[in-house]
């Protein structure tokens, strides 16, 4: 495959041990990402979508196998410069969208850059313009519970965008929407991809919808990947 | 993350579960609040001490008495044995004639340099009686030298002018127990002074030959009348202070008084040339500071002395193990305090379990999330400190308030029973932010190991 290997997964493998037995949650996965692609990931449950997001996002260390994004090897990474690379390389977004109830709408997508040592008023105005690109200007000073399940997962997406990352990971983001306002989440994510010279890697359930907007897509089975598929020429 | 960022963070979580956080303070505040209570308790009396001592110069004072003589030290060390006195004279040092403390000696010391003032203590025991009310007590012989020096504080009338007159000086507390309450309305009162003597009079001897059963001794009494001119306001207690007895008179007038000057048995083990002199001289020097180097003058030429100053380091240590006891009994209620804590602490990262898992996915470090909980811990500290001592003050004016309302019709003046010095009202909120902290580190620890992904699964 031609491509700049922006994002560069070989042989890959996680195993979970629970007691005695060893769970093999991905099996030397191999695949590579360009800069700016968006990626979309599939399969059945249990076939280590989420482990591979984890995996890519530093959240989880692998058992074997290496990760590299730009160049920098990040399985090999310590705990705290794996907080560094999630801090300023990827945001990611979740199904079950992560917001922090007690927080507002501000507060939640401020939240990534109080730990970056932004201050409090710049904190305020990043979140507030990061709200207005996914258009909820109005709803600021909203706690999660107030807000829609596709409202919620747009703060989520906009909190993933704070810290301006290179990469956004978003695990079965419209697992929890339905189907219009998931394909309002994925285009909203296409979008955002465009404008800021996203990577993205996607995880869902939903084959059709990620065909409609990916540039490829890799299918998992079992832990391991069984295709990839380009679909289209991107970025 | 900033400083203030913690902080805010802190403040903001706490102030979410309200509750949960002004129970959990209130532990620490009443756990601070006793300790510091205790602790400002142990202070006032250390306070009040060395208040009284500064206030009667008591550390200015040295006592000078001679030596009673040789004492034999045993020819090999025996276990059993009793002491030896501190005072004895060395063995093997040749018997030294005993030092006189007489005018002449007293005369002498004046001379010396650092002291300011030397008063021989003479006292006897008599009956004093105002009125239809008597009581025993010791008399003191105080020349009118030493009343006028300033060492007398009188609530009225005034010292007496000369050596010479039968008027007395009595304290204010030996008047109360002769029924009268009103300083003011005693001076210029007749008192009847009642002495003791040795009669060998046939009569006394017929008396004691005839007693039955009873081992009469041959003593009889003298009575003498004395003018009330002054009234002292507070009586010494037992130190190197020159007066320390409810009744001054002066030596012209002692003079021509027949009496036995016993303060103790003890007394009748003197050496008889030693009786002819004061038991007790009281020296006064200049500053606390010269008390070692003229004590150590009087030491050389065989007297034996005594000042307060040399007691301070044991009466400090005394203080320090006083201080440790309350400590000890102030820190059960900040070790339940701490539990209380730790359970806040504990509890409130289980709840915010997910959220700890989100601080990570957007780039918290383990460090970051630790802090985040411990500013809480200390913050918790900070409040029940800072309410704590408030509370510890409240506590001690009641207190205060109280006793001192009982005391005070007894006629005590009032005091203040407890003190918060700077370092002690710091100290309280820094102990308990350091308690705090110290609760907080294995919830927080647990708290920065938390596995992202399991806790963003976490329901």
């Amino acid at each position: 495959m031609d491509g700049d290997g922006f994002i560069q997964v070989q042989d890959l493998t996680k195993v979970y041990s629970l007691g005695s037995v060893e769970v093999v949650a991905l099996r030397n996965a191999t695949l590579s990402v360009d800069r700016g692609q968006f990626v979309g990931v599939t399969g059945t449950s249990g076939s280590g979508k989420s482990t591979l997001m984890n995996l890519l996002g530093g959240l989880d260390t692998p058992s074997s196998g290496s990760i590299r994004v730009d160049g920098r090897r990040i399985s090999d990474l310590s705990k705290a410069e794996l907080a560094l690379f999630r801090r300023h390389t990827v945001g990611m977004i979740f199904q079950s969208f992560n917001l922090v109830a007690s927080y507002s709408a501000l507060e939640n997508v401020a939240f990534p850059l109080l730990f970056a040592g932004v201050a409090k008023k710049e904190r305020a105005r990043r979140a507030a313009e990061l709200l207005n690109l996914v258009d909820l200007g109005a709803r600021l000073n909203h706690r999660p519970t107030e807000l829609s399940g596709g409202e919620q997962q747009r703060v989520a997406i906009a909190r993933a965008l704070a810290n301006q990352p290179q990469i956004l990971l978003a695990d079965e983001p419209t697992g929890n929407l339905d189907s219009k306002t998931s394909e309002q989440i994925v285009r909203l994510l296409a979008n955002l991809r465009a404008e800021r010279r996203l990577t993205i890697v996607m995880i869902s359930h939903e084959e059709a919808l990620l065909r409609e907007f990916a540039d490829r897509m890799v299918y998992l089975q079992d832990g391991a990947v069984v295709s990839q598929e380009v679909v289209r020429d991107g970025p | 993350m900033r400083t203030s960022d913690y902080i805010e963070q802190a403040w903001t979580n706490l102030w979410k579960k309200k509750l949960r956080t002004f129970l959990t303070t209130g532990g620490v505040v009443i756990g601070i609040g006793a300790l510091v209570c205790m602790f400002a308790f142990g202070q006032g009396v250390q306070r009040n001490i060395r208040d009284q001592f500064d206030e009667m110069d008591l550390l200015n004072y040295i006592n000078v008495s001679p030596r009673h003589g040789r004492q034999p030290e045993p020819a090999e060390f025996d276990p059993d044995a009793p002491e030896t006195y501190s005072d004895a004279v060395p063995a093997g040092e040749p018997n030294k004639p005993v030092t006189v403390l007489d005018d002449k000696f007293i005369d002498g010391l004046m001379q010396m340099e650092g002291v300011e003032a030397a008063f021989p203590e003479m006292r006897f025991p008599a009956q004093v009686g105002l009125g239809k009310e008597d009581r025993f007590t010791f008399i003191q012989v105080v020349t009118a030298k030493a009343c006028r020096s300033g060492l007398i504080q009188l609530r009225a009338g005034q010292p007496y002018a000369s050596d010479d007159p039968n008027e007395m000086m009595i304290s204010d507390s030996l008047l109360r127990r002769l029924g009268n309450t009103k300083p003011e309305t005693a001076v210029g009162q007749k008192v009847e002074i009642r002495t003791i003597i040795l009669d060998f009079s046939l009569a006394s001897l017929m008396r004691m030959a005839f007693a039955r059963g009873d081992q009469r001794l041959p003593i009889s009494d003298q009575r003498y009348t004395f003018t009330i001119v002054g009234v002292i306001e507070r009586m010494g207690f037992g130190g190197p202070m020159p007066i320390r007895s409810d009744a001054c008179i002066p030596p012209g007038a002692a003079g021509r008084m027949r009496k036995l000057v016993l303060t103790g048995v003890s007394d009748l083990f003197q050496p008889a040339e030693q009786m002819a002199g004061y038991s007790t001289v009281t020296v006064r020097v200049a500053s606390p500071s010269q008390v070692a180097t003229v004590e150590a003058k009087l030491e050389e030429r065989g007297l034996r002395t005594f000042a307060l100053m040399d007691q301070l380091e044991e009466m400090q240590k005394g203080f320090i193990i006083v201080d440790m006891f309350l400590l000890a009994v102030g820190m059960i209620g900040v070790t339940v305090a701490s539990l209380g804590i730790v359970n806040t602490m504990v509890m409130s990262i289980l709840e915010r379990y997910r959220e700890i898992g989100v601080m990570k996915a957007v780039g918290a470090t383990d460090g970051d999330v630790q802090r985040i909980f411990l500013f809480e811990s200390g913050m918790i500290g900070l409040l029940g400190g800072a309410f704590g001592l408030a509370l510890a003050w409240v506590v001690s004016f009641v207190i205060n308030q109280v006793v001192n309302g009982f005391t005070a019709r007894e006629g005590v003046p009032f005091i203040q029973y407890f003190s918060f010095p700077w370092w002690l009202c710091l100290g309280g909120i820094g102990f308990s932010v350091l308690v705090s902290l110290i609760a907080g580190i294995y919830p927080t620890r647990r708290a920065a190991h938390v596995d992202p992904v399991v806790a963003l699964r976490h329901d």
